[in-house]
């Protein structure tokens, strides 16, 4: 009997949960405007940070993002996902959503980055410099294709093939050293953050505070280096276009250009 | 009447679930033909992936039915102190969500895991290698084997058994010669998940093993890669593993119905 009773209470509870779903979730009104923000995954604290502002000085606005690699937001916006703003890390993925024709007006570029090599403050693989990362047994991470911190690392690392003191056989050895092909410069960046890879290749911006003292940064030779360009533009599908334009121009305001400063990116001199 | 309408309900609620299940896959063949994503199939990463999904998946399996097997017997037919305990464990694995127990695999024999770094002082790295894989797989699927196998070896009748061993034979033997063969369509029915769920997995793998083409990428990792950058060749991968997990199946399922008419 008393088996019985806990049987059917449990029956109940699980009934219950099922309910939970079948009510189905209400959803939230948005009476003031929900702008949908797509941005680069090395955006997340800088915009999450003017996300605030922006919910200030509009009353009633609510702004949500997806933060991920530039290349997978072009893919989903290409497919149709709802977003108001497409902030790119490299001018190729806006350039992806552009050709269809999804960009209202012309893209903007709004700051440029700097490519580092990050290693974890314990350094196991003993990496003082650049030409270190073809040493045999270096354990590099670098995002997916296409992404753009991996493209532009591996632009850097074509340029380093033509100079004589790296050549071809080092651009080699270093991509020969690749250990996994992480989703974003994030996803790359939190491998050496936990001390599982030696090394990845990310932007400057990435060190944020959080993880100044568990990494560290090892600069690429000037002669190598490419600028990350980042571009900025409202979406032709909005249905948001005041709010999205009005996101834009924080992004591009003095504010904005400080916070982003704040947060490692570096300005373009309007 | 009322039969009449009832019963028509549940036949439209089970054609409901059919074409929930039927038009997304009818889809990626739409898509697939559509955009002639065919070659895509032959692509490295394609053949690569699926060759390694083949290789990880097998030893997985071997791996669980090995150690598995004996471990669902004693879960079936022994009592001890801690059973409970033990018994709930083994079902963890079916109610954590993949990523968890991906973080939780990197914690513990990640480079710096609880068993990883004194791996590490013996030159032995797991994370980012194909044993990583292996280990993920196994995690998230010898459950569904282990689980399948204790509640065959739960209906096999110990009188049976019983009269096995007072006519002499061993208990290994009795266990091999009338417990497995009268457990064996469950065996194979937990074999079948296991496998299934081992050949899908994604979350834990991408978490503890990263993602390479040749060592780690697995079908779901690859395609997941080529969502990133071709859709086509998304389309076409996800292709692939259907036709490979039916034909899997379906052997197995011919296999294993002529193993029991020829038995009987």
């Amino acid at each position: 009997m008393k088996r019985a009773r806990a049987g059917s209470v449990a029956a109940i509870l699980f009934f219950m949960f099922a309910a939970i779903g079948c009510g189905g979730s209400s959803g939230g009104g948005g009476q003031g405007g929900e702008l949908t923000v797509f941005a680069a995954a090395s955006l997340t604290d800088a915009f999450g940070g003017l996300g605030e502002t922006f919910e200030e000085e509009n009353s009633g606005a609510e702004v949500s993002f997806n933060f991920t690699s530039s290349s997978t937001l072009a893919t989903q916006i290409t497919q149709g996902a709802p977003a108001d703003v497409f902030a790119s890390a490299d001018e190729a993925q806006m350039e992806n959503v552009a050709n269809e024709n999804l960009v209202a007006g012309e893209p903007e570029v709004f700051v440029e980055n700097r490519e580092v090599v990050v290693v974890p403050v314990e350094n196991p693989a003993g990496i003082q410099e650049f030409g270190d990362l073809s040493q045999p047994g270096v354990r590099l991470v670098l995002a997916l294709d296409e992404v753009p911190a991996a493209e532009y690392a591996l632009e850097i690392l074509g340029n380093a093939a033509e100079e004589p003191e790296y050549g071809p056989e080092f651009e080699e050895a270093v991509l020969g050293n690749i250990v996994s092909r992480e989703e974003d410069v994030r996803a790359a960046v939190n491998r050496v953050v936990i001390g599982d890879a030696d090394a990845t290749f990310g932007y400057a911006s990435d060190v944020t505070p959080d993880i100044r003292d568990e990494v560290e940064v090892v600069e690429i030779p000037e002669d190598l280096q490419v600028v990350p360009t980042y571009s900025i533009a409202t979406l032709e599908e909005s249905e948001e276009s005041e709010l999205a334009r009005a996101w834009v121009d924080l992004v591009l305001s003095r504010e904005g250009q400080r916070v982003l400063e704040e947060w490692g990116f570096e300005p373009v001199s309007q | 009447m009322g039969d009449v309408l009832s019963s028509g309900s549940a036949v439209a609620a089970l054609g409901l679930i059919a074409g929930f299940i039927s038009i997304p896959i009818v889809s990626l063949l739409i898509w697939t033909v559509d955009s002639g994503a065919w070659a895509a199939m032959r692509s490295p990463v394609a053949l690569e992936a699926l060759s390694l999904s083949i290789r990880t998946t097998a030893v997985t399996m071997c791996i669980a039915i090995l150690v598995g097997t004996p471990a669902a017997y004693v879960l079936a037919r022994f009592e001890f102190p801690g059973k409970k305990l033990v018994d709930s464990l083994v079902d963890i694995p079916a109610v954590l969500p993949p990523s968890a127990a991906g973080i939780a695999l990197l914690l513990a024999f990640g480079r710096f895991g609880l068993i990883g770094q004194y791996l590490e002082v013996f030159g032995a790295t797991v994370s980012f290698t194909t044993v990583a894989v292996i280990m993920a797989e196994l995690f998230v699927a010898s459950h569904f084997y282990v689980r399948q196998a204790a509640i065959g070896f739960g209906g096999v009748d110990r009188d049976v058994e019983a009269a096995a061993l007072v006519d002499g034979a061993r208990r290994s033997t009795a266990f091999m010669k009338i417990t497995v063969p009268l457990a064996f369509p469950a065996l194979i029915a937990g074999a079948m998940m296991a496998w299934a769920r081992a050949l899908g997995e994604f979350g834990a793998t991408i978490i503890f093993a990263g993602n390479i083409q040749g060592v780690t990428q697995t079908m779901p990792l690859a395609i997941y890669t080529e969502f990133q950058r071709n859709l086509d060749a998304a389309v076409a991968l996800s292709l692939l593993v259907l036709g490979f997990a039916f034909t899997v199946i379906f052997t197995v399922r011919y296999l294993t119905r002529k193993a029991t008419e020829y038995r009987e």
